[in-house]
């Protein structure tokens, strides 16, 4: 008895991880500053929130994006409410791709990913070449979208892995 | 056609309209919160002004306690790759001691005599204000290259103060709450600094490139005349938000000499590596020209003259050091001269001795040789030289008896 209920516990932590690991991302972005490389960075929590609302929508709700939003908006110096809007069209662009889609694919999930932090980092340049009067490198957006992309088909394996094989989810992926 | 459509807008009012299970808004009702947030936040609404206070006090401090892990990874990672260079750097280290140690004194000189001649043009700032302040978060997002630091207008800070990480210029307060702030890096695209390269004294503005160096802009192209160092990037003082002479960077000419707009300064400090900034607001030293400054100007003059003395007597005593070397090594030079001609002077005369002992030997033995050549004769031919009643010879031990013995009797 004692054992179940120890497992039970261990269960509703691990189901928390997806959110824990949103927040950690946007209080302290895992970018690899700290390995001095000039030209790599990528959005950890794109990946994560692209992902999750695409495979397994209730790990993670909508509200705790938007309020991981506000954080990331608070930690960053952006305007607040504009990372908010960013998590939840990206929400919105994969709870589309989930509606029409019949077999998945992760070549497909990836292509609609990209495709989508393309739009989303455009109205972020809008916003904030044209509203905020920000200057911005095209360069370093360039590297950020890019390396996102490709640790897509990383990330994605891994937590396909975490969830068949450490929460039991045979569905998803 | 028709079909296709109400599919498309069925998807898309499922995915934005539709609560999914666990759901408590639906997509498009947060969607259109997030944009009245930013249009109120962009008016200045006072509610969403203490919404967002109140949320950056909760974000900044939870921020420090999540991203512990990561620093103890970094801190271990610096301390791992320092050992690993420790021994190349500590060589380059001993040999730029070396050299810094004899600079070191003209510099103090012509520190203390720029000081003399900022307060004679009324342009000497002092740091009237420095706060020691330590890094927050250091999270540099694609937008924004700023890091938040945990001194607010509790302790003082206001906006435009300048940055410096051990005397080298990293950034400027951009925001100011009352436990925290926030600094924008000179890494930052929209960091906008006025700087003078020196040598050469062209004024320039530098903004952020990427995460370690930043760019010159508004810069009239210029051939510099042929220089071996570096060419290093201060503040210029220009607008009166920084004090003049920061340092901030070096620009690595090579063999181009050129500067023009587009040259990327590399900065002194790792601005990834930050933890502890002091936070300088600078003013004007107000000198009235009083009798105490003029005191003061006497007592500088003084300083600077017991300076100039003692560098004098320093070249002197290094002049003479130099002459006392050479006498020495010349000292030395005749002295192994002498010492090699004495020696060979002793072999000469041991030579001669020699020389001397075999041909006093060789006369001896030819006298004896002699000697017993005419005892040996004298046996034979004594009685024909010697004289007597019948031989009209010589008398016994005469020149002429030895004679006549060698010649083997008298001629006839």
């Amino acid at each position: 008895m004692n054992k179940i209920s120890q497992n039970n516990i261990i269960q509703n932590i691990l189901k928390y991880i997806p959110i824990i690991l949103l927040f950690i991302s946007v209080l302290n972005e895992f970018d690899f500053n700290n390995l001095g490389l000039i030209y790599f960075s990528f959005n950890f929590s794109y990946i994560l929130i692209f992902y999750y609302s695409l495979k397994k929508s209730e790990s993670l709700g909508y509200i705790y994006i938007f309020i991981a939003g506000l954080f990331n908006d608070v930690v960053t110096g952006t305007p607040i409410g504009i990372s908010s809007l960013v998590y939840l069209i990206l929400c919105g662009a994969a709870a589309y791709l989930r509606n029409i889609t019949l077999r998945p694919s992760l070549i497909k999930d990836a292509i609609f990913f990209l495709i989508t932090i393309l739009i989303i980092n455009s109205l972020l340049f809008i916003y904030s070449g044209f509203i905020l009067n920000y200057e911005l490198s095209y360069f370093e957006q360039i590297i950020n979208i890019i390396y996102t992309f490709l640790l897509y088909f990383l990330f994605s394996n891994l937590f396909n892995f975490f969830e068949k094989n450490i929460l039991g989810n045979s569905h998803v992926g | 056609m028709e079909a296709s459509r109400d599919d498309f807008v069925i998807a898309l009012r499922s995915a934005f309209l539709k609560k999914g299970t666990q759901q408590r808004f639906s997509l498009l009702s947060l969607i259109f919160f997030s944009i009245i947030l930013l249009i109120l936040g962009s008016f200045n609404f006072k509610v969403i002004d203490y919404v967002k206070i109140t949320i950056k006090e909760i974000v900044y401090r939870s921020s420090f306690i999540v991203s512990g892990p990561e620093n103890f990874l970094k801190k271990n990672y610096i301390i791992v790759n320092s050992h690993l260079k420790l021994y190349e750097k500590n060589k380059k280290n001993v040999a730029e001691l070396n050299l810094l140690r004899g600079k070191d004194l003209s510099q103090k000189i012509i520190i203390l005599e720029n000081i003399k001649y900022k307060k004679l043009i009324d342009d000497y700032y002092i740091a009237d204000n420095e706060i020691v302040a330590k890094v927050l978060i250091d999270k540099q997002s694609p937008y924004l290259r700023s890091i938040v630091i945990n001194k607010g207008s509790k302790n003082n800070i206001k906006l435009g103060m300048a940055v410096l990480d051990e005397g080298y210029l990293v950034g400027k307060i951009v925001e100011v709450n009352f436990f925290t702030s926030r600094v924008l890096l000179i890494s930052d695209i929209n960091s906008k600094i006025p700087v003078s390269l020196q040598p050469g004294d062209i004024q320039a503005i530098m903004s952020g490139k990427h995460k370690r160096g930043g760019v010159l802009q508004y810069i009239r192209d210029k051939n510099l005349p042929e220089i071996n160092e570096e060419i290093q990037v201060l503040t210029s003082g220009a607008g009166g938000l920084f004090k003049s002479g920061i340092p901030i960077g070096v620009i690595d000419t090579g063999k181009d000499l050129e500067i023009d707009s587009g040259k990327v300064v590399n900065f002194h400090r790792d601005l990834s590596q930050l933890k502890y900034l002091k936070i300088v607001s600078f003013m004007k030293e107000e000198i009235i020209l009083d009798q105490i400054s003029k005191n003061n100007s006497e007592v500088l003059d003084d300083v600077i003259n017991s300076a100039n003395d003692q560098q004098e007597t320093l070249r002197i005593l290094l002049e003479q050091k130099k002459i006392a070397d050479e006498i020495r090594v010349k000292i030395q030079k005749e002295n192994n001269f002498l010492r090699n001609e004495s020696i060979k002077l002793k072999k000469e005369s041991n030579f001669l001795r020699n020389e001397n002992v075999r041909l006093k030997n060789d006369q001896k033995n030819k006298i004896q040789d002699e000697e017993m050549k005419f005892l040996k004769m004298n046996v034979y031919y004594g009685h024909k030289c010697r004289k007597n009643l019948i031989n009209n010879g010589y008398k016994v031990d005469t020149a002429e008896y030895r004679k006549c013995v060698l010649n083997k009797g008298l001629k006839k």
